[in-house]
């Protein structure tokens, strides 16, 4: 459990890492939280030469609303996310998500910009950042680049970020109207990540009819995933018992569901099946 | 730990074949593979450092291929230790003609994986398998399809995951 020897660098500034970045990108890993990254360096599953802590910059760690836009920080702690007051009240999805993943500790120094870079296929934000239709800013020495949540998970613990990218914020449209969200999961009982995960959001039209939805769903495959299928069945739909038990049925429709010794491929399509039933249950119930 | 799929390749048969057996194309194509040297007949020793996203290992061992029948089949056995685990198992690739042109590329082997890598990555295996697999198929297919007159093409991690891209969005849209 002692790392390889690593040479660590604390940069003051984002110009500064995203510089030592471009000038070490094939040895160097960025550290967010390092709640994945330092387990992994510990049993020596990674062993980057160079970390660069960029814990210390000043700037990176906000939660604001302006102009119908939520921006937050790359370096926001899950535990920021899930104590603040203003996204209770403007978007609970990202809070009610926060509120589940891991423990104390993890919440306290995991950061939700770290648990994205490192998009590990059961981490509980892909799924709210997926059904949030949320955009992600990278940034280089040749300036940012915003990338489209439904374009950066590309596979298993990979990302559309290119090397000497940092991922700097997320940025989320202000949810408006009849609005409900939700997030479920099964979490496994020893590690807290999601055995299978649902993201619900919905908007109800006068009527009550299902105006827009969106599903992102973790934990089932190789990287989370956005429910396509689910949510174009939701759409224009009355949302009752029904047609929403029909809609979250096809919620693995097309997707290479990958088991493992705790839940098997047939059990994590059933728990999906479930979850997102539930999700988009409560989602649609809190539309009002 | 049971590994399955199917992969359709643009490639006619034989060539596909002929890239599955030719050492220095699985050298090229084998994700992370660092050396593959020939032991024997048909076995090599090799050294591979594989991996996804920050998590890598090295590993070394041996790869056999055994009941060849050229252009249908052929068995692969593997044997490999390094730092993160030991891996040892077999597979079976079986190569049909695709209706209107093409190969399909049918796999499935049974592999244990042990040590630290399957203790706490457990989850991540199959993912990890699937993608390695997919990115070996569509360095393959690139092999396959070269003319043989041209240089050997390139196998970055860029170039394999966008020509997989590609090839995932041709399936999609187009059935």
């Amino acid at each position: 459990m002692i790392p390889a020897q690593f040479d660590y660098l604390a940069p003051k500034t984002l110009d500064e890492a995203i510089a030592l970045l471009a000038q070490h990108a094939d040895d160097a890993k960025i550290l967010a939280g390092g709640h994945s990254l330092i387990p992994a360096m510990k049993l020596r599953l990674a062993m980057p030469q160079i970390l660069i802590d960029i814990g210390r910059i000043q700037n990176l760690s906000y939660i604001n609303e302006d102009g119908g836009q939520i921006r937050i920080g790359a370096m926001t702690t899950h535990y920021q996310l899930e104590s603040s007051t203003t996204l209770k009240q403007i978007c609970p999805l990202l809070p009610e998500t926060a509120a589940q993943i891991g423990d104390v500790q993890v919440r306290n120094k995991g950061t939700i910009g770290g648990s994205l870079a490192h998009s590990d296929p059961a981490a509980d934000w892909p799924a709210a950042i997926i059904a949030l239709r949320a955009e992600l800013v990278a940034t280089s020495t040749k300036g940012d680049r915003v990338i489209k949540c439904d374009d950066f998970f590309v596979d298993l613990l990979t990302t559309a970020l290119e090397p000497g990218e940092i991922l700097r914020e997320i940025r989320i449209a202000l949810p408006s109207g009849r609005t409900g969200q939700a997030y479920m999961k099964v979490a496994q009982p020893a590690s807290g990540f999601a055995v299978a995960g649902v993201a619900v959001t919905i908007t109800r039209d006068q009527q009550g009819r299902c105006q827009s939805a969106g599903v992102g769903v973790t934990g089932v495959a190789s990287k989370a995933y956005r429910a396509v299928g689910v949510e174009n069945a939701l759409i224009g739909g009355p949302l009752d018992a029904q047609s929403i038990s029909k809609a979250a049925s096809t919620v693995t429709d097309g997707i290479a569901i990958n088991g493992d010794l705790y839940a098997s491929e047939q059990y994590r399509h059933h728990l999906a099946q479930v979850y997102a039933r539930r999700a988009i249950e409560a989602a649609a119930q809190r539309a009002q | 730990m049971k590994i399955e799929g199917t992969q359709e390749l643009r490639a006619a048969r034989t060539r596909v074949y002929q890239a599955l057996v030719d050492p220095e194309v699985l050298k090229r194509c084998i994700p992370g593979c660092e050396s593959l040297e020939r032991t024997g007949e048909a076995s090599y020793s090799t050294t591979l450092r594989a991996g996804v996203g920050s998590i890598k290992g090295v590993f070394s061992g041996s790869v056999k291929l055994e009941d060849m029948r050229p252009p249908d089949h052929y068995r692969i056995v593997v044997d490999g230790k390094g730092q993160p685990g030991f891996l040892k198992g077999s597979g079976d690739l079986d190569l049909e003609d695709r209706d209107g042109g093409g190969t399909v590329v049918k796999y499935s082997g049974d592999i244990q994986v042990g040590g630290t890598i399957a203790g706490v990555g457990q989850r991540m295996l199959q993912g990890a398998a699937r993608m390695m697999a997919s990115q070996f198929f569509t360095a393959i297919e690139a092999e396959a399809l070269a003319e043989s007159n041209e240089p050997p093409p390139k196998h970055g991690f860029f170039r394999t995951t966008l020509r997989w891209l590609s090839g995932w969005f041709r399936r999609a849209f187009n059935g």
